[in-house]
C-alpha cells in the first residue's frame, strides 16, 4: 500500500512538473523583442549520422553571434542562439520547431540541414509566423509545394534539380562519359531528387543510364547492387548520398574491382570521407556549394579552426551566410519582429562567402548561385571549375 | 533427436567444399558464351557476397541461440553487446595501440564480461522471481536502449561513426573475374574457426555436456547436480565472446557506430529460421539468410531485401515455428 | 501562446494513449504481448490520410476507416498467428510490424520511404481528448462485461479457460482486432498532427515504446495506461536539457521497473471514483488503523 502511495505521489509530481516547465517558460520576457537580447533558434542534427555537420553549424552560429555581439550586436541588442537537436528525425524536427516558436519565442530559425526535416516544419512556421532559413536543405519542396511558395521557408543553398543537372552536365561535357550508373538511397528525398535530375539531364545530353540501383539509409553492404553495376560497365557511377555510405560503397566498389570514375553531390565532403575511403575516392568528382580554397573564405576558415581546433565542414560556410542573411533582414526590418523579418527576407540581396545570395520572391531560393566542381586528389579537395547548368 | 546433432558438420563439409570448388573452376574455365560466362560470374560473385554476410550473421546468431536454448527467451540486448565489442576493438586498436590479434582477443574478453554483467543486472533478478519470459524481453529491450544511448551520450565517444585503421588493404583476391576481399576471407575463416571450436566444446567437454543437459530441462539438470547458475554464466560468457568477435569483424568491415545493434535483428531472424535453440541451425540459418538476401538484392531489387527477411521470419513461424533444426516444445495439456 | 508547446505535448500523449489503450486490452487484459502495434498505427494512419487527401473525406469518418483497415489487417494476421505459442506470437507480431513498415517503404503511392508531406492539419487537443474519452468509456465497459472477464481469464490461465469452455481463439481475435482498431485511429491522429507520414515513424522502436508504456502503467489497469502514456510521453521533453542522457536513463528505468516492480505503476488497480474515495479515507484516517491491520497479517 505504501508503494502505491509513493507511486501515485511521484506521478502527481510529474504532472505538476510538466505544468511548472510550462510556466517557467512563460516567466521569460514576453516578447523576444523586449529586453536586451534577440533570440534566434537553431535546429539540426546534433546526434545521428549527420551529427558532425550539425555540430559544426551550431558552433559556427555561436562563433558568429559572439563576433557580432562584440561589435555591438544588431539593432543595439545582442544575439542569442537557442539550439536543439533534431536527431535527424522529422518528428523531432516538428517538436523542436514547436518548442522554439511556442516556448522560446525566437524571431527566426536557422537550419535544419536536412530537407527531410525542413519540409514537415512548414505548418508550424506558418502558424507561429516565424521564418526559417534552411542551410543545406536542397529539396525543392522545402520552399515550394504544388507551385506555391511557402511564406515562411527560405534557404541559402541551391536546389537538387540544379545539382543533379550540374553533375550530369559535367559528366557529359567535361568527363565525356557516355554510360552512367546510379546508386542512390531510396529513403532519402535528397538522393532521389539528385538522381531524378541527373538522369534527366544526362539523357538529354545524349548519354545512357545503364543501371540504376537503390539501397536504404542505414545499409552497410552494397555489394549486391555494386556487382550488378560492375557487370554493366559504366564510365561513371553517380553516388548522390552522404559521406558515410559513400565511403562504404566506394570501398566496396574498389574491392569488387570496379574502376569507373565516381561522382557525387554536396553530401560528400567531410573529413570522414577522406579518413575512411581515401584511396577509393581518389580521382572522384563532386558538386559543391563553394571552393574551399577560395580566398574569400580563408578568413572564416582560420577563425573557426582557431576557436574550435577542428576543420570547418560544408555546413559551416552555409550557416555563415544564413546568419548574414538574417542579420541583413533584421537591419532592414528595423525591429526584432518575426513577421517583419520574414517579409524582409523576401528581398534579400547580399554577397555571402558562398556566393551571391539574391532571394527570388516566387521561390525563396537564392537565384543563379554558382556550383563548384571539386576533384578529390590524394585526400585533398582540388577545385576544378565553376559550372552552371543550362 | 539430439539437437546438437552432428549431421551438418563432421565429414560431409570438406567433401562438399571440394566438389563445390572444382565445379566452380570448371564452370568458369569452360567455353560458354560470353553472356553465359558473365551470368555465371555474377551468380558466383553474389554467392560469395552472401556467404560473407552470412558468416557475420552466424557469429551473432549463435549467441542468440545459446541463450535461448538455456533460458528460453530472446536476448535483445545481444545487439548492444555486439556494438560494444566493435567499440572495444576500435579503442584497443587506436587508443592503446595493441597489436591486432591482441586487440581482437581483448575486445572479445571485455565483451564477454559485459554480457555477463548484463545477465547479472537485468536477468538474474527476474530468474529469481520466476518471472514470465516476456518480462525478460522487456528488460532486454531496456538494456539494449541503455547500451546504445550510453555510447552516444558519453562525450568522448559520441554519435559519430569511427573507422578501424586499415589492417587489410582493399585489393581483393581474384579468381578470374570473381573478387573476394581479403577482409571477407578473414571474416569467414575466423567465424568458421570460432564456430567449430564452440561446437567442439559443446560436444566433447564436460561443461558442454552440462550445457546440453540444461538446455533440455533446467530443473532436472539442477537435480542431477549441475550447477545451473554456473552454466548460465558460462553461456553468457561464451555468447559474449562470440559477440565481441562479431563486433570487431563488423566494425572492420562496416565502421563502428552506435546503431550496429539494429543489424542484429537479422541474426535474430536467422536464428529463428535455423531453429531457436539449435547451434548448427543458427549457423545454417544465417548462411542461408545471407545468401537469400544477397540474391534478392542482386536479382530482384535491393528494396525488397529486408522485406524478404521478415517475410521469411513470418513464414517460418507460421509453417514451422521450430525452424529448420530447432527444439520442438509442446504444451503439456 | 506559450501553451502551444504544452498543448503539443499533451496532444502527442493523447495520440500515444489511444494506441496504448488498445494495447492495454491486448496485453494487460488478455495477456498477449505485441511488438508490432506500430504497424497497425501505420496502416490506420496511411489509410486515414488517403481518405482525407485523395478522396477529400471529413476527418472523423476518415479516422474510422483507418481504424477499420487496421482491424481488418489484424484479423488476417491474427488468423495466422494467434494459434502460436506465447513467445512465438510475440516474434510474429514483431515480424509483421516490420514487414508492414517495409512494404510501406516501397509503395510510392504513399510516398514510399521519403514520406508523405502535405496531410491536412486536422488533429488538435480537443478531438484527441474527445476521442480518448470515448475510447476509455468503451474500453471500461468492455472490461467489466462478460467478454472482458473472459479475456482476463485467458490471461490468467489459458489452458484452464479453454477447458471451462471459453472460446479462446475468438476472444483473442476480438481483443486483437479492437486493439488494432484503436491503434489505427491513433495512427490517423498522428498523421494529421504531423501533417507528414513516414514509414520509419512506425518502427520496432515505436512498438517497443508502446509496450513499455503499458507495462509501466501496470498491466490490467486502464488508469495505469493513461498515467503511463502521459508520463512517458512528456518525460523526454521535460528532460530535454539532458537530451543525450535521457534515453540512457530511460533504458535503465525500464530494467529497473522490470526487476523491482514489474506490475507497473498501478499494479492492476484502477483509479475509479470509488477507489479514490477509499484511498482518501485511508490517507486521512491516520496511520493507526493501517498499522494494526498490517501488524496482524504479516
Amino acid at each position: 500500500m505504501n508503494k502505491k502511495k509513493t507511486a501515485l505521489f511521484l506521478v502527481c509530481l510529474f504532472v505538476v512538473s510538466i505544468g511548472l516547465t510550462g510556466c517557467a517558460g512563460n516567466s521569460q520576457p514576453a516578447a523576444a523583442a523586449g529586453g536586451d537580447t534577440i533570440k534566434v533558434g537553431w535546429m539540426g542534427s546534433l546526434t545521428g549520422d549527420q551529427a558532425v555537420w550539425g555540430q559544426c553549424e551550431l558552433n559556427t552560429v555561436k562563433m558568429l553571434f559572439e563576433e557580432i555581439n562584440a561589435k555591438g550586436g544588431v539593432l543595439g541588442k545582442k544575439l542569442e542562439v537557442i539550439g536543439y537537436d533534431t536527431k535527424g528525425d522529422p518528428q523531432e524536427a516538428v517538436n523542436v520547431a514547436k518548442r522554439l516558436t511556442g516556448q522560446d519565442k525566437v524571431v527566426a530559425i536557422l537550419g535544419p540541414n536536412a530537407s527531410g526535416n525542413a519540409i514537415p516544419i512548414a505548418p508550424v512556421l506558418e502558424q507561429a509566423k516565424v521564418a526559417d532559413i534552411a542551410t543545406v536543405a536542397t529539396n525543392p519542396k522545402v520552399t515550394v509545394l504544388d507551385g506555391k511558395v511557402k511564406p515562411f521557408n527560405y534557404r541559402v543553398c541551391f536546389i537538387d534539380p540544379y545539382q543533379g543537372a550540374v553533375a550530369a552536365g559535367y559528366a557529359a561535357d567535361v568527363l565525356k562519359a557516355k554510360n552512367a550508373a546510379i546508386l542512390y538511397d531510396v529513403g532519402d528525398d535528397y538522393s532521389q531528387g539528385l538522381t531524378q535530375f541527373f538522369e534527366e539531364y544526362f539523357v538529354k545530353k545524349g548519354g545512357t543510364v545503364v543501371v540504376k540501383e537503390g539501397f536504404k539509409s542505414g545499409d552497410v553492404d552494397f555489394r549486391p547492387q555494386l556487382s550488378k553495376i560492375k557487370a554493366a560497365n559504366p564510365d561513371v557511377i553517380f553516388m548522390p548520398y552522404f559521406f558515410k555510405e559513400v565511403a562504404l560503397s566506394a570501398n566496396q566498389a574498389r574491392e569488387l574491382g570496379i574502376t569507373a570514375t565516381l561522382m557525387g553531390g554536396d553530401g560528400w565532403p567531410s573529413e570522414q570521407l577522406i579518413s575512411m575511403a581515401k584511396d577509393a575516392v581518389n580521382g572522384s568528382y563532386f558538386v559543391n556549394h563553394l571552393d574551399y580554397d577560395d580566398p574569400e573564405v580563408q578568413d572564416f576558415k582560420t577563425r573557426y579552426k582557431t576557436k574550435y581546433s577542428k576543420d570547418v565542414e560544408l555546413n559551416g560556410y552555409l550557416v555563415h551566410d544564413a546568419v548574414l542573411m538574417l542579420e541583413d533582414a533584421l537591419k532592414r526590418a528595423g525591429e526584432a519582429n518575426p513577421e517583419k523579418i520574414a517579409q524582409a527576407l523576401e528581398t534579400t540581396d547580399i554577397k555571402g562567402i558562398t556566393g551571391k545570395i539574391k532571394i527570388g520572391k516566387d521561390t525563396h531560393n537564392p537565384e543563379g548561385k554558382d556550383a563548384a566542381i571539386i576533384k578529390i586528389v590524394d585526400g585533398k579537395y582540388v577545385f576544378q571549375q565553376k559550372f552552371a547548368s543550362q | 533427436m539430439n539437437v546438437f546433432s552432428k549431421k551438418f558438420y563432421g565429414m560431409r563439409l570438406p567433401a562438399v567444399l571440394r566438389t563445390g570448388a572444382s565445379h566452380c573452376r570448371e564452370l568458369l574455365a569452360s567455353s560458354h558464351s560470353g553472356k553465359e560466362r558473365k551470368r555465371m560470374t555474377q551468380f558466383f560473385q553474389q554467392l560469395i557476397n552472401g556467404l560473407s554476410i552470412g558468416s557475420v550473421y552466424a557469429l551473432m546468431a549463435v549467441g542468440y541461440s545459446l541463450v535461448y536454448s538455456i533460458m528460453n527467451f530472446s536476448n535483445f540486448a545481444h545487439g548492444g553487446v555486439i556494438m560494444f565489442g566493435a567499440y572495444f576493438g576500435f579503442f584497443f586498436l587506436t587508443l592503446f595501440r595493441f597489436l591486432f590479434p591482441v586487440a581482437f582477443i581483448a575486445s572479445a574478453v571485455c565483451t564477454a564480461v559485459l554480457a555477463l554483467v548484463i545477465e547479472r543486472v537485468a536477468y538474474k533478478p527476474l530468474r529469481e522471481r520466476k518471472a514470465p519470459f516476456l518480462y525478460f524481453i522487456i528488460s532486454a529491450m531496456g538494456a539494449s536502449i541503455f547500451l546504445e544511448n550510453l555510447v552516444i551520450a558519453i562525450p568522448a565517444i559520441g554519435p559519430t561513426f569511427r573507422t578501424y585503421p586499415e589492417i587489410f588493404n582493399k585489393q581483393p583476391f581474384k579468381i578470374g573475374e570473381l573478387a573476394i576481399g581479403k577482409l571477407d576471407t578473414m571474416m569467414f575463416v575466423v567465424s568458421a574457426i570460432c564456430l567449430i571450436l564452440l561446437i567442439y566444446i559443446i560436444d566433447h567437454t564436460k561443461i558442454g555436456k552440462a550445457i546440453q543437459a540444461t538446455s533440455y530441462n533446467i530443473k532436472a539438470s539442477a537435480l542431477m547436480g549441475v550447477n545451473t547458475d554456473f552454466i548460465i554464466v558460462a553461456i553468457f560468457l561464451m555468447g559474449g565472446f562470440l559477440a565481441g568477435i562479431a563486433g570487431v569483424l563488423f566494425g572492420m568491415k562496416y565502421t563502428v557506430y552506435p546503431q550496429i545493434g539494429a543489424i542484429t535483428i537479422k541474426s535474430f531472424i536467422a536464428a529463428v529460421f535455423g531453429g531457436l535453440g539449435s547451434l548448427p541451425g543458427a549457423v545454417v540459418g544465417s548462411v542461408l539468410l545471407g545468401i537469400i538476401e544477397t540474391f534478392t538484392s542482386g536479382y530482384l531489387s535491393s528494396q525488397y531485401r529486408d522485406l524478404i527477411a521478415f517475410a521469411l521470419l513470418i513464414t517460418v513461424l507460421v509453417v514451422r515455428p521450430m525452424g529448420l533444426m530447432g527444439k520442438v516444445t509442446e504444451d503439456k495439456a | 501562446m506559450n501553451n502551444e508547446y504544452i498543448i503539443g505535448i499533451l496532444t502527442l500523449a493523447g495520440i500515444n494513449l489511444m494506441t496504448v489503450l488498445g494495447l492495454s486490452l491486448l496485453t494487460g487484459f488478455t495477456g498477449l504481448f505485441s511488438f508490432g502495434h506500430a504497424g497497425f498505427m501505420a496502416i490506420g494512419g496511411y489509410t486515414a490520410a488517403m481518405m482525407t487527401v485523395k478522396f477529400h473525406w471529413p476527418f472523423i469518418p476518415a479516422l474510422l476507416v483507418g481504424g477499420l483497415a487496421a482491424a481488418l489487417a489484424s484479423a488476417l494476421i491474427g488468423k495466422v498467428t494467434l494459434n502460436l505459442k506465447g513467445d512465438y506470437f510475440c516474434i510474429a507480431t514483431l515480424g509483421f510490424g516490420e514487414a508492414i513498415r517495409l512494404v510501406l517503404d516501397n509503395v510510392q503511392y504513399f510516398g514510399g520511404a521519403r514520406g508523405w508531406p502535405g496531410i491536412p492539419y486536422y488533429t488538435n487537443i480537443w478531438n484527441v481528448l474527445g476521442i480518448n474519452i470515448v475510447a476509455v468509456i468503451v474500453l471500461a465497459n468492455l472490461i467489466r462485461s462478460r467478454h472482458g472477464r473472459n479475456m482476463i481469464a485467458i490471461r490468467e490461465e489459458e489452458l484452464a479457460s479453454q477447458i471451462v469452455g471459453i472460446d479462446v481463439f475468438k476472444y483473442k481475435m476480438t481483443s486483437l482486432m479492437i486493439s488494432a482498431g484503436y491503434a489505427g485511429i491513433a495512427g490517423g491522429l498522428m498523421g494529421h498532427y504531423m501533417t507528414f507520414l513516414q514509414p520509419k515513424m512506425f518502427s520496432l522502436a515505436k512498438s517497443t515504446e508502446l509496450t513499455i508504456i503499458v507495462i509501466f502503467g501496470g498491466l490490467g489497469s486502464i488508469s495505469g495506461s493513461v498515467l503511463g502514456a502521459l508520463v512517458l510521453t512528456s518525460l523526454p521533453e521535460i528532460l530535454r536539457a539532458f537530451y543525450e542522457w535521457r534515453l540512457v536513463f530511460y533504458g535503465l528505468a525500464v530494467i529497473f521497473i522490470m526487476i523491482s516492480r514489474p506490475e507497473g505503476l498501478m499494479g492492476g488497480y484502477e483509479l475509479t471514483p470509488s477507489s479514490m474515495k477509499k484511498l482518501y479515507r485511508n490517507l486521512t484516517s491516520g496511520r493507526r488503523d493501517k498499522l494494526q491491520g498490517e501488524g496482524g497479517g504479516k
